[in-house]
């Protein structure tokens, strides 16, 4: 199968500080990648680099034969990635519903079955359809950046923290539903935190110190609880 | 008599205020929109006021010279489209190429063109103010007994469906809530593949017609001339920073205070102490209340 997201010697750079250094990974449709990582050692500047958020200093992020890595942002999302923040940073002042229609490419009919799809998809979100996105608590807004970045239906979604700041039982649905999305043919790149959960989804696990790949493998393979990881998460 | 005549002298002075407060709150509302969207003042933006004063003029008296005496009203579309190939040409020159830059570089080089355009048009226009044409002709209406000026009148009734159009647009269509994703989060609406810069361009262009449309309602009575861009901009500044800087509803309530103000104080004191008073008012109110009078009135969280 080829790839969906083909990462190629990527690397970030701060003002001189590198950020990224020459990573390089690959993303299959309906497979978890876990990106793990202490504190600064760059997951959120991989994803921010591959939705071109911040601009890529050398590498290719291929899609479909195609490479992204100087396109501006939009069409880096028209090309199948599809962006959840760390943050979530939902649009606070538009609708639960308006969220997902502002991002849908369509005509209006299509736009309102494809919120309808979402809605149905994240029935928490469904009951809340007409309020304003700052009123819904945190895991709400988190289903909700998740189904506005699936709304576009993405060959790739890249998460940033998803689970940061929801209560356990919380973020415990919001990864079973990303094992759902990449199920259904879905590629998942989720930077995580918390090792021990994202393991639990992932198929593969990357884990970056200062920026370069220091340990990769398949995700069953490790352990949150292992001592070489422990040291490099810490 | 004298309570009748009180009576009829208040209702004319609301209706005044009203409609100045009309005629600023199209000026506000264009200055919010493009601030909104760019994240930076448009300097030039009481400078597109001034010249929808100026083309509703050349235009009246290029007609008038070809033997057409058309009712002002007629006169708007044109006024605005012409306003908006200005909103357009700002868009180009003030944003476009800076589109990546700070902020403070929209702002900068919008102050030059603001420059460019008032010279210009004192050069093309002169010194002298002029007046334009009335958007609604003839002798004031008798409703329940006062006598109501047609233009102020008028320029309600345009106003309020100019912005009622704008609301419109914004809540009801698509381009209108992407505009509104830009505005809270540009790069994120990037990100989800919003066009976000086509988007602030259109907002430029928009912003030039309601300025163009404001010049051309107020130069009837107000006239126009080539230095009364600055006048226009602080009345739009005040209006946001009243409202809450970026507020939409607040930057039109804003307008609507400060015509309010400047007509009662003209009427009691004088129109010099009404423009002094103003300032007060705003520095008063901002040492009071940063946020502006409505603004966090929608709650925003991070």
């Amino acid at each position: 199968m080829t790839p969906a997201l083909e990462i190629t010697g990527l690397s970030v750079s701060y003002g001189g500080a590198r950020a990224v250094d020459d990573v390089s990974l690959t993303l299959r449709g309906g497979q978890v990648v876990a990106l793990l990582g202490a504190n600064g050692a760059g997951k959120s500047s991989l994803l921010r680099a591959v939705i071109g958020l911040v601009p890529v200093v050398a590498g290719r992020l291929v899609v479909n034969g195609r490479d992204l890595a100087k396109l501006p942002p939009e069409q880096r999302a028209d090309a199948g990635l599809g962006y959840v923040p760390e943050g979530r940073r939902v649009f606070a002042g538009l609708t639960v519903r308006e969220n997902i229609e502002v991002v849908v490419d369509a005509a209006a009919r299509q736009r309102a079955g494809r919120v309808a799809d979402m809605l149905a998809l994240f029935p928490d979100l469904a009951a809340k359809s007409t309020e304003r996105a700052w009123r819904l608590s945190g895991g709400q807004q988190q289903m909700l950046a998740i189904a506005r970045a699936l709304a576009r239906r993405p060959r790739v979604l890249l998460l940033d923290e998803p689970s940061l700041g929801l209560a356990p039982q919380v973020a415990a649905t919001v990864f079973a539903r990303l094992r759902a999305i990449a199920d259904d043919g879905v590629a998942v790149l989720l930077a995580e935190q918390n090792a021990a959960r994202a393991l639990a989804i992932a198929d593969e696990a990357v884990v970056l110190a200062h920026g370069r790949i220091a340990l990769a493998g398949a995700a069953k393979t490790m352990s949150a609880d292992d001592d070489a990881l422990m040291a490099l998460l810490a | 008599m004298v309570p009748y005549n009180r009576r009829m002298l208040t209702v004319q002075l609301l209706i005044n205020a009203l409609a100045l407060g009309a005629a600023y709150a199209l000026v506000a509302l264009g200055f919010v929109l493009v601030l909104n969207a760019a994240g930076a003042v448009n300097f030039a933006h009481g400078d597109m006021v001034m010249l929808g004063g100026v083309a509703a003029v050349t235009m009246a008296a290029m007609l008038a010279g070809a033997g057409w005496r058309l009712p002002g009203v007629v006169l708007l579309p044109l006024v605005v489209m012409v306003a908006g190939l200005v909103g357009l040409g700002v868009a180009a020159l003030g944003f476009w190429p800076l589109r990546d830059k700070p902020p403070s570089a929209m702002f900068v080089a919008t102050i030059a063109l603001a420059a460019v355009f008032e010279q210009s048009a004192t050069a093309f226009f002169g010194p002298e103010p002029r007046t334009a044409p009335p958007v609604w002709d003839g002798a004031p209406l008798m409703i329940g007994g006062v006598a109501l000026g047609r233009q102020p009148i008028a320029l309600i009734i345009i106003a309020g469906l100019a912005i009622a159009g704008v609301y419109a647009l914004l809540e009801r269509t698509q381009a209108g809530r992407r505009f509104r994703a830009v505005a809270q989060d540009r790069d994120m609406a990037r990100a989800l593949g919003i066009r976000a810069v086509r988007l602030v361009v259109g907002a430029f262009v928009l912003a030039g017609g309601l300025a163009g449309l404001a010049g051309a309602l107020l130069g009837h009575q107000f006239f126009v001339s080539a230095g009364q861009g600055p006048g226009y901009m602080l009345k739009a500044y005040i209006a946001a920073a009243v409202g809450g800087w970026g507020s939409v509803p607040g930057a039109l309530l804003g307008a609507l205070l400060i015509a309010l103000f400047e007509t009662l104080v003209s009427a009691v004191l004088s129109a010099v102490w009404a423009q002094a008073l103003l300032y007060l008012a705003l520095l008063a109110i901002l040492l009071w209340r940063p946020q502006g009078l409505f603004g966090e009135v929608v709650g925003r969280r991070a």
